[in-house]
């Protein structure tokens, strides 16, 4: 079953490593929420009536500046023209730094019913070379206030190998955010993207990135803690307790497919990938002359989906091997198999009831383990 | 024929030859100043041109008038400026009766020239001394012209100062040419005798000879013959150079242009090698032909094997261009096929491995290179050729190795003649004598084995002595050497083209340094590489390239699917540049690793 995406482009302050696309002027913010009903209309019109989504997910930029009537209106658009489950997942990404128990009141009603906060940190020091606006007691407060409005499906964000974080300062992020008894976890390691103020800063010597030894070590020491705290990994990056998983982000990963609304926003949809223009300006334009705001797009070809299958399988579920032959009329270890056998015997790859997947040390090579496969 | 004059320029690199060359063109009318736009116009192959060198011959006619009224034709034959190609440019100075000595009067003579300068001497030319570049600030004319008398015993107002860059001077060239210069003599009547001195491969028209006519006529229609390979052509056509070729029919005695007889490969046409007539031909060839041998040899690998087929095809078409290349299939357990090929030394090897490269747009693996040994084995005394380390026989069968010296001579300031002593003393070089060329530089002997020179050994020198020092060789002989084969082997197994023959002292060395160098160059992989080097069974070092700890993307969210996906593919695609061997993936310049170890 597909998936709902809407990404709201504003935030108060770009974080340093940040390269989703958002802008840091709100003076567009009305015409931005007019064009966004009418791109969910235009979207509407050309495809089919029946199709019924399982999830929603606003993401951005900072969904949380939207007002609960701004966002109640949104959904209520989308709810006008598509179907949905009677539980639907819906899902708001929000700033601990933009809410308040009044506004995330007015979230659940309007149907909200998982909040992803991006905590990041629960160190000062931390907060401030990321160039979050919140701290780490707003953090808590919003957890608090998620609780009190009655959303109990509460992720939070959090960061590691931040230049110079020692074991102590992270295992003390993960103990924190375990005392507030959130049900799900994203733990990312910090990435330098391109174009950011962070890889300048680290192309001019400001910052080093920790090495790979101890950017292991702690990714290493996350999954094992999680684990033992009754955290399921089902993803690289991201840990549920008692079932709590996103099934909006399971989309991406079981390679299903998703709508995206919004600037930048991504779609794939029965074999077409699309996405729009980035820019919000000309966004707005296109959506104002009447055309679908799309920047570009291509078709995904077998050998493409194959591979896509595999990448985002690998690093999720793991990969049924009779859902793969169907899809794809291929043997998957058959066609790798030399290489399939080193990963086994060195304790990167497990198979187990006819499913191929990583093991913690293969979490670790993710990567290097889907560009061994064919 | 009085009124023509053959000769060539003498320089080494970047004393401003190819500039002084266009002037000439220039001055001449032969060429104006748009056709030189900003290139040089003897190196017309792009590789030339990026690298400054000229590495085929070339020759192109001129025609000046003379203060006397007459009209002169001057045919200038450029040659090669390195030394893989001396026996080519001994070859184009046989089809002269001059040269002119360009130096540079901001660096004095290097030791290119001096070899050259030496080769055109024992060829009986008249040498015309020339400083060029006297326009800039640092030019020590005086020095300079100093040093030139005391090396050819000139007059110092022999010596024609110039710059070829500002055109100051060079009207003084053509009279030296034409008033010191002798006019090429040889009967027209006599029995046909013409110097091959270069061919270049048209597609269309085959193998076109550039060659010198000593003696006798040769006219289009006629059947020749070519004396070494005895192989036997009808002429089609015969001409001049201008910049491009001027047809004329016929071509006597004192003539150089070229000629075109349906050659199907420029290896039938050997440099060096006599031109006569099938019927009352010449009973003899011209003295001094060689058969020009290959002096490094390597491996050349297509880096995807099923591209084998398509590298042979491009050797074979490279070789219709470039005669001097040698190669022949051969297998390695690491590569699996591929080519051992012969080069007439390392600049030459780089240059055809670029061209295979650029102009067949093949990505191959080249091995380190090697120079040829004779084993001399302890049961048959049989003496057996060896160009690749792989094909090394068992240590217990060996006799003894021998390995080809050479004898190095190295010009540099004599401040830094402790440095080029200790450099070559470190080659296993065997120091003969010192002459000074004036009071400052010295000229010094050396015999060094061909092996230790045919690396770093250009690159070394030029540090030592702050790019100083200039350097030339020739090959001497070969002698006995207490040698070794140095096998490296990655997770246990023996990588065959990574073998080496290194003298036995310095194998322990040699074998930590390369380990520690290929431990530089192969990247982390999912597994942990083992590096040995290992002598027989005697592993004498020993690294370790950890395998990678964590290799993944952290986010990926709808909007990353497709880019995540060509980061992937990225990383796939680099896998398929390394080569495979074993579960071991290699870079290519992994195979060149002795080409950058440092010490």
């Amino acid at each position: 079953m597909p998936g709902l995406y809407v990404h709201i482009p504003f935030c108060e302050k770009k974080c340093i490593y940040c390269d989703f696309y958002s802008i840091e002027s709100f003076r567009q913010y009305d015409s931005f929420l007019d064009a966004l009903h009418r791109e969910i209309a235009m979207r509407a019109d050309v495809l089919p009536h029946d199709i019924r989504f399982h999830s929603i997910f606003f993401g951005g930029g900072t969904p949380s500046l939207l007002t609960d009537v701004q966002l109640g209106g949104v959904l209520e658009a989308l709810r006008a023209r598509f179907r949905f489950d009677d539980d639907a997942e819906v899902t708001v990404e929000c700033n601990p730094g933009t809410v308040d128990a009044a506004k995330l009141r007015g979230y659940r009603a309007a149907g909200v019913n998982r909040l992803s906060f991006g905590v990041q940190s629960f160190h000062a020091d931390d907060l401030q070379f990321l160039s979050r606006i919140h701290t780490a007691e707003e953090a808590e407060q919003a957890i608090g206030a998620a609780r009190e409005a009655g959303i109990d499906d509460v992720n939070l964000d959090l960061m590691f190998s931040l230049p110079g974080q020692t074991t102590e300062r992270w295992m003390h992020n993960l103990e924190r955010a375990r005392a507030l008894g959130t049900t799900h976890l994203s733990c990312y390691s910090l990435t330098v993207e391109q174009g950011t103020p962070l890889a300048r800063m680290v192309a001019r010597g400001m910052v080093t990135m920790p090495p790979e030894e101890s950017d292991a070590d702690l990714y290493a020491q996350t999954m094992d803690t999680l684990a033992e705290w009754g955290f399921e990994q089902y993803e690289v990056s991201n840990f549920a307790r008692d079932g709590h998983v996103s099934r909006h982000n399971l989309t991406y990963w079981r390679h299903e497919d998703y709508l995206g609304f919004g600037p930048s926003a991504h779609s794939t949809w029965q074999g077409r990938r699309w996405w729009n223009l980035s820019s919000l300006d000309r966004w707005l334009d296109a959506i104002a002359s009447g055309c679908l705001p799309e920047a570009g797009g291509e078709l995904l070809d077998r050998d493409t989906l194959r591979r896509e299958y595999i990448y985002l399988r690998l690093r999720s579920e793991g990969i049924d091997l009779g859902d793969f032959s169907r899809r794809f009329d291929a043997d998957l270890v058959a066609d790798n198999r030399a290489f399939i056998d080193r990963c086994l015997s060195g304790g990167t790859l497990q198979l187990a009831d006819g499913c191929l997947s990583l093991t913690r040390e293969g979490m670790l090579l993710c990567d290097a383990i889907c560009a061994g496969l064919e | 024929m009085d009124t023509t004059r053959n000769f060539c320029i003498i320089a080494h690199i970047d004393h401003g030859k190819s500039t002084l060359a266009d002037r000439l063109l220039e001055s001449t009318g032969t060429i104006t100043e748009r056709d030189l736009k900003m290139n040089q116009v003897l190196d017309d192959m792009d590789l030339e041109q990026e690298r400054g060198i000229t590495i085929k011959l070339h020759a192109v006619r001129m025609h000046y008038k003379h203060g006397d009224g007459v009209e002169y034709t001057l045919n200038l034959i450029d040659t090669p400026g390195h030394v893989d190609f001396s026996y080519e440019v001994s070859r184009s100075l046989n089809a002269c009766e001059g040269a002119l000595l360009v130096v540079d009067a901001t660096q004095g003579i290097e030791a290119q020239t001096i070899s050259n300068l030496y080769l055109a001497i024992e060829a009986g030319l008249e040498i015309i001394p020339v400083i060029n570049k006297v326009d800039l600030a640092s030019a020590e004319v005086d020095r300079v012209t100093q040093g030139i008398v005391d090396l050819i015993g000139c007059d110092p107002s022999d010596v024609i100062p110039v710059s070829a860059k500002t055109g100051v001077g060079v009207e003084n060239i053509f009279n030296a040419i034409i008033d010191r210069v002798p006019p090429p003599t040889g009967d027209p009547e006599a029995p046909l005798q013409a110097l091959i001195f270069d061919s270049v491969f048209d597609p269309y028209r085959g193998a076109i000879v550039y060659m010198r006519v000593m003696q006798g006529t040769i006219r289009e229609g006629d059947e020749i013959r070519f004396f070494y390979n005895d192989k036997r052509f009808e002429v089609e056509e015969l001409g001049i150079f201008k910049l491009q070729r001027n047809r004329t029919g016929e071509l006597t005695a004192g003539n150089v242009g070229y000629l075109i007889a349906g050659i199907k490969t420029v290896a039938d046409t050997n440099v060096g090698d006599t031109i006569t007539h099938v019927k009352g031909g010449a009973e003899k060839p011209l003295p001094g032909y060689k058969e020009v041998k290959p002096m490094v040899f390597s491996g050349l690998y297509p880096t995807v094997s099923d591209d084998f087929e398509d590298l042979r095809e491009a050797l074979s078409k490279l070789r219709l261009n470039d005669s001097s290349i040698i190669y022949e299939p051969e297998t390695s357990a690491a590569l699996g096929f591929g080519f051992r090929a012969g080069f007439l030394g390392l600049l030459h090897m780089e240059i055809a491995q670029e061209r295979l490269e650029r102009e067949f747009d093949l990505s191959i693996i080249t091995t380190v290179p090697n120079v040829e040994y004779f084993v001399v084995m302890k049961e048959s005394g049989e003496r057996l050729p060896v160009d690749n380390p792989s094909s090394m026989p068992e240590p217990g069968k060996i006799e003894h190795i021998e390995e080809p010296f050479i004898r190095a001579q190295i010009i540099v300031p004599s401040e830094y003649m402790g440095n080029i002593m200790k450099l070559c003393m470190d080659r296993r070089g065997v120091y003969l004598n010192t002459q000074y060329i004036d009071p400052t530089r010295a000229d010094i002997h050396f015999e060094l084995p061909l092996s230790e020179i045919i690396f770093d050994f250009y690159d070394k020198l030029k540090s030592v002595s702050r790019g100083y020092a200039s350097f030339d060789y020739e090959f001497k002989d070969y002698r006995e050497s207490d040698l070794v084969k140095l096998d490296i082997l990655l997770n246990g197994e023996p990588v065959d083209a990574l073998s080496s023959i290194v003298h036995r002292q310095k194998a322990y060395d040699w074998g930590r340094r390369l380990c520690r160098k290929l431990k530089e160059l192969i990247p982390r992989q999912m597994f942990e590489v083992v590096i040995q080097a290992a002598i027989g069974t005697k592993v004498i070092s020993r690294d370790v390239v950890k395998p990678l700890r964590k290799n993944v993307t952290a986010k990926c969210y709808g909007g990353d699917i497709t880019r995540k996906r060509k980061l992937i593919e990225k990383q796939k695609e680099g896998k398929k540049r390394m080569k495979q061997v074993g579960a071991v993936e290699i870079p290519q310049e992994a195979f060149l690793a002795v080409l950058s170890m440092e010490d």
